[in-house]
């Protein structure tokens, strides 16, 4: 954080940023971003002590920065100050794991039978329930070897596109990979696979700033010499895309050389519905589909709101022939990665929800499109609705 | 279906206060895909929207000033927060200062507030709710109200909800709670009764919910067998946030796709037209195009404009020294017009906001042919 950073002279106290808090909606006792954010980094500022609790609770969902008039980056300030933020040594501990995805993934899917046996067992839970403090409410996402499809034969530099997969489907939903490249496909593109690991989203979110910064470090350095070749980074994952556009150079700023190739790759980096949706625009998508009557609705993931790309998802499953699709608009899902595995946090991650999940049950669709894995995964908990990735549902109305 | 293209529009609107929210449901409403693009809540966070008479210039074309509040009310009623009142109408809406507020319309949830005779109101304030003073408040209005010669009367009140132990009640929290927990709907209506039992009107700070609307208000005030209005507090003013989710929900039923979050940072240019805006958007600025632009983002969006703009022309376009309008597809709104006087009372805002969402949609000068 740089010091002599104007922006908390920007903050006008108007609570803007407190209206559109989905813990503070459902958490009465939560104070808000507005006093994690800028009012508390005043004193912290000052090296004064106060650290809070409250801070493992920011959700992560960049809303409070939107909407801001004046360009605070509130939860900017909030992860800042969760980075420094004293656990108790259980949570630690759990936290640590909840921070590598990518390293927990290549564990767990070295043998994914015995990983989702154990990982369903019900005495298995109870104890994680008790000495890790991970809820027994839910499932977890089954994993599986990570058999992702091989990269392509090399192509002129100028049409390279590098799909950035990250953990979710990369060790719980490679199909999902696939679907995006053969997507990628029948649109004239020959995508490879980017081997780079885990973006950095859940170790910030879990308050490990060290190993988010280790993350985009090393992710700048698996994607920089592509890049430089004239590479497109793809992302179909939301907190994927959110972090290699915004947080990789933020997280890297001490080192200005690094920030600088971050910002490049930030430049360089499409969310799969985006760049489809430019092709749209330029008359260029493939819209050979088949009719169908599918009735959907569609959640926008808050990083994808917070990347400022519109609702490229919606727009493209609209141009299914007889697809009928509603955009939920109902605030965030309150699952926010590995915070709705919390035991201490489930009730608040399904309070959060509500809204959501009220408003799923008036619309009633036969499926949910939302391309957030962990969205994905609280709406199939909370709404009991079956919940898909939008490219499933696009690479499946293609003709055979 | 056809297939459109996702960055561009008939038209663009730049800010969505009631100047740049009624452009866009006018030009819509005329046929025209429009774009939203605003940052922030604008003067919502500290008001209600209540529509004030202030004189108007002769630029402005006052005489179309019924129509555009036809329009706006219509609108707001689709929303489901309608406003009650008429441009001839003049009535003294209570303010959270124990003053009166002197205003032709206001929403709904606000206009059984005006002042009029032999009305016993009841001033109700919540127990640990700093942030309103209910005796405070009836004193002042008892004065005023005298002042004015009329016979109302005020009664303070003060009611106890439940909350946590420990936590600072704020309207926002209440606000929070009666748009999630029907419980806490039950709660308010019961802890509201006794002050209901002498009274005509009950009077209390804004707090019925974000995301309510005529629907839910209009229930409480049935169960309580009392009129109900709200008083806008310190910011977050809940009132006039109510107001926008109403219309930005209904804009977008409508079709108006929002951009909301990320500031304008530039208008293009291609000669005498304005052929876009540019949005400060992560990883790379985002350019969206447009067949005209509205710019209604009250004074700030002056800039963007920069040293050239002198004045405006009959329909709303920014002129430079010379006189020449800078583009011929460029209008503005609201309270950008008013190089001197501060906030129109959002009269002109109405007025200028529907005016220029018909010049856009081809339709001047055929206003009434609705």
């Amino acid at each position: 954080m740089r010091q002599d950073d104007v922006s908390l002279d920007n903050c006008l106290k108007c609570s803007d940023c407190n209206t559109v808090c989905p813990m503070l909606a459902a958490h009465p006792g939560y104070p808000g971003p507005k006093h994690l954010g800028p009012e508390l980094e005043r004193l912290r500022r000052e090296g004064l002590p106060c650290d809070s609790e409250w801070l493992e609770y920011c959700l992560g969902c960049h809303r409070c920065d939107l909407a801001c008039p004046n360009q605070v980056n509130v939860s900017e300030l909030i992860a800042a100050a969760k980075a420094r933020h004293r656990k108790p040594f259980i949570r630690q501990v759990r936290d640590f794991w909840f921070a590598r995805p990518g390293l927990l993934g290549k564990i767990l899917s070295v043998a994914p039978a015995v990983t989702n046996a154990v990982l369903a067992a019900g005495a298995a839970r109870f104890g994680m329930s008790r000495i890790m403090r991970i809820t027994s409410e839910r499932s977890f996402p089954p994993y599986a070897k990570p058999d992702l499809p091989s990269p392509q034969a090399s192509l002129r530099a100028s049409e390279r596109l590098l799909f950035f997969p990250g953990c979710a489907i990369r060790y719980n939903q490679p199909e999902l990979a696939k679907t995006v490249v053969a997507l990628l496909q029948r649109n004239g593109f020959a995508p490879e696979i980017s081997t780079a690991g885990c973006c950095g989203v859940p170790a910030l979110a879990n308050g490990d700033g060290q190993e988010a910064r280790r993350r985009a470090r090393s992710n700048v350095e698996a994607m920089d010499q592509a890049v430089e070749n004239g590479a497109t980074i793809v992302t179909a994952c939301p907190s994927c895309g959110h972090m290699l556009k915004s947080g990789l150079a933020e997280l890297l700023e001490d080192d200005p050389e690094l920030e600088k190739r971050a910002k490049r790759i930030a430049r360089h980096t499409y969310d799969l519905a985006e760049l489809l949706m430019a092709q749209s625009d330029a008359g260029k998508l493939n819209t050979k589909f088949r009719k169908t009557d599918l009735q959907l609705a569609y959640h926008a993931p808050c990083h994808q709101l917070s990347q400022g790309i519109g609702r490229p998802w919606y727009h493209l499953l609209r141009q299914i022939p007889g697809v009928q699709i509603e955009d939920l608009d109902a605030g965030c899902c309150g699952m926010s990665g590995t915070f709705g595995f919390k035991e201490e946090k489930y009730p608040v991650s399904m309070a959060v929800g509500q809204r959501l999940f009220e408003r799923i049950h008036e619309a009633a669709p036969k499926m949910v499109a939302s391309e957030c894995a962990t969205c994905r995964m609280q709406i199939e908990h909370g709404a009991k609705v079956q919940a898909i990735h939008p490219a499933e549902v696009l690479l499946q109305a293609y003709e055979r | 279906m056809t297939i459109m293209d996702s960055n561009r529009f008939d038209l663009i609107v730049v800010g969505a206060g009631l100047a740049g929210m009624t452009a866009a449901a006018a030009a819509t409403e005329r046929g025209l895909r429009v774009a939203l693009v605003s940052s922030g809540f604008g003067m919502f966070v500290f008001g209600a929207g209540c529509i004030e008479n202030r004189p108007l210039s002769k630029a402005d074309r006052p005489e179309l000033l019924e129509e555009a509040v036809g329009f706006f009310s219509e609108f707001t009623r689709q929303a489901g927060c309608p406003f009650r009142g008429a441009i001839a109408s003049e009535v003294h809406l209570p303010t959270i200062l124990g003053s009166f507020q002197t205003v032709s319309l206001a929403p709904f949830y606000l206009w059984s507030g005006a002042v009029s005779e032999a009305v016993r109101a009841t001033v109700v304030g919540i127990d640990g709710l700093t942030s309103f003073d209910a005796d405070f408040v009836t004193e002042r209005l008892t004065n005023q109200a005298a002042r004015l010669g009329l016979s109302t009367t005020y009664v303070a009140r003060t009611i106890s909800l439940p909350h946590e132990a420990g936590v600072t009640q704020s309207t926002l929290q209440f606000a929070n709670r009666f748009d999630r927990d029907i419980e806490f709907r039950r709660t308010l209506l019961e802890a509201l009764k006794p002050a209901a039992r002498d009274a005509d009107l009950i009077i209390l700070p804004g707090l019925l919910g974000l995301r309510t609307g005529l629907e839910e208000i209009s229930q409480l005030e049935q169960d309580l067998g009392c009129r109900l209005c709200e008083l806008p507090t310190l910011p977050p003013s809940i009132p006039g946030l109510r107001l926008f989710h109403a219309l930005d929900r209904r804009l977008r039923r409508i079709g108006v796709e929002c951009f909301s979050g990320f500031p304008v940072t530039d208008l293009e240019f291609d000669g005498r037209r304005c052929v876009g805006v540019v949005t400060d958007t992560p990883a790379r600025p985002r350019h969206l195009k447009a067949g005209s632009v509205i710019l209604a983002s009250g004074r700030f969006s002056g800039r963007l404009l920069g040293q050239s703009l002198s004045g405006f022309d009959g329909q709303l376009r920014p002129t430079d020294g010379d006189g020449r309008t800078i583009a011929d597809n460029l209008h503005a709104v609201g309270a950008l017009l008013s190089a001197q006087g501060g906030h129109g009372g959002n009269q002109r805002a109405i007025l200028t906001g529907y005016r220029a969402g018909m010049l856009a949609a081809g339709q001047e000068d055929r206003y009434a042919a609705r």
